[in-house]
């Protein structure tokens, strides 16, 4: 009974080796670059609520007074935080969607160069076009880059002072504990003013 | 005689539900390497990871210690050190490559197993 009950499950789970080594038709890359530009899109709109919720955690630490609840806000932000450098981790959905659509694009470029069935200049508007999507996902990585350095220094920092005030609170010092919170909020608002800024910068490969 | 066999199995497969749902955490596993395209290849476990960037790599690992080994003589894995990662929490390690035999610094470690390889803990 329990096989029949989990057999659907396993079935439904894809297994990684045997997708890996599956090879891609045309339609299967072209969903893997616009995976990765939806992905991207999707992730933009995470750094944006990200952004707000920054902004909000910055206040409501600011008016705590009680140091185990700051705690908390403090380690509800690391589970944010973690999400979105999931993301973008060398081995998160999207990065490796980037990763993926970057050696398409270079791909492309390599077989149009060898490609005698076009005219010259219809081959060289496709190399063109392939140039400019290679370009703008190059740049798309970068800027992920860029948010995977900013997260993990922002997590780290958050990981760091909440070692610090559980430290503090070990031995009572309720107050030192708070003082060390509230300076925080610089850090996270700093982190938000970041966030904004990725958000301006992050161009979708296609768009 | 079916709600007798239904029922066991539901709550074996809600146990396995909830079980899963405890280990889903990840955490974060930040590799640095000195020098930074070093040329020993390097593994979580037993999984082969892609050479590191410019470096550097932040890996998302479930939560739970894993080994980061490498390639020793005669191609077996050498153990450089254990990981201890915890849910949203960067553990970083610094393999120095720049002896014979590569080495893992840990930015906090935790201590060393009963094998005399060190912990790296977040």
């Amino acid at each position: 009974m329990l096989w029949a009950a989990l057999l659907p499950i396993l079935l439904a789970a894809p297994v990684p080796g045997v997708l890996a080594q599956t090879e891609k038709t045309p339609q299967e890359l072209r969903t893997a670059d616009d995976e990765f530009s939806r992905q991207l899109s999707e992730l933009k709109r995470t750094f944006a609520d990200l952004s707000k919720k920054f902004e909000d955690s910055a206040q409501t630490i600011d008016r705590l007074s009680d140091a185990q609840s700051a705690r908390k806000e403090i380690e509800e932000l690391r589970n944010d935080i973690g999400k979105l450098l999931g993301a973008v981790a060398d081995n998160g959905t999207v990065w490796s969607l980037g990763s993926k659509a970057l050696s398409h694009a270079d791909e492309k470029l390599k077989s149009l160069e060898q490609e005698t069935r076009y005219k010259q200049e219809d081959r060289q508007f496709l190399i063109d076009r392939w140039r400019e999507l290679k370009e703008s996902t190059e740049a798309a990585i970068k800027e992920l880059e860029g948010a995977r350095r900013e997260f993990a220094e922002l997590l780290r920092k958050l990981q760091t002072s909440e070692d610090f005030i559980d430290e503090l609170l070990q031995i009572r010092e309720h107050q030192r504990a708070l003082d060390v919170i509230h300076t925080l909020t610089d850090g996270i608002r700093d982190a938000s003013e970041k966030l904004k800024k990725l958000l301006g910068t992050i161009k979708t490969p296609g768009a | 005689m079916r709600s007798l066999s239904a029922g066991p199995a539901c709550a074996l497969l809600a146990m396995g539900l909830a079980s899963c749902s405890i280990e889903s955490g990840t955490g974060y596993i930040e590799i640095k390497s000195i020098p930074p395209s070093p040329q020993v290849a390097l593994y979580l476990d037993t999984v082969k990871l892609d050479p590191l960037r410019n470096g550097n790599a932040l890996l998302r690992h479930r939560v739970g210690v894993s080994k980061l080994q490498t390639e020793g003589e005669g191609g077996y894995l050498a153990v450089l050190c254990s990981i201890d990662v915890k849910k949203n929490r960067i553990t970083s390690v610094t393999v120095s490559a720049t002896s014979r035999a590569p080495r893992c610094q840990c930015a906090r470690t935790g201590g060393t197993d009963a094998t005399g390889s060190r912990t790296c803990i977040g």
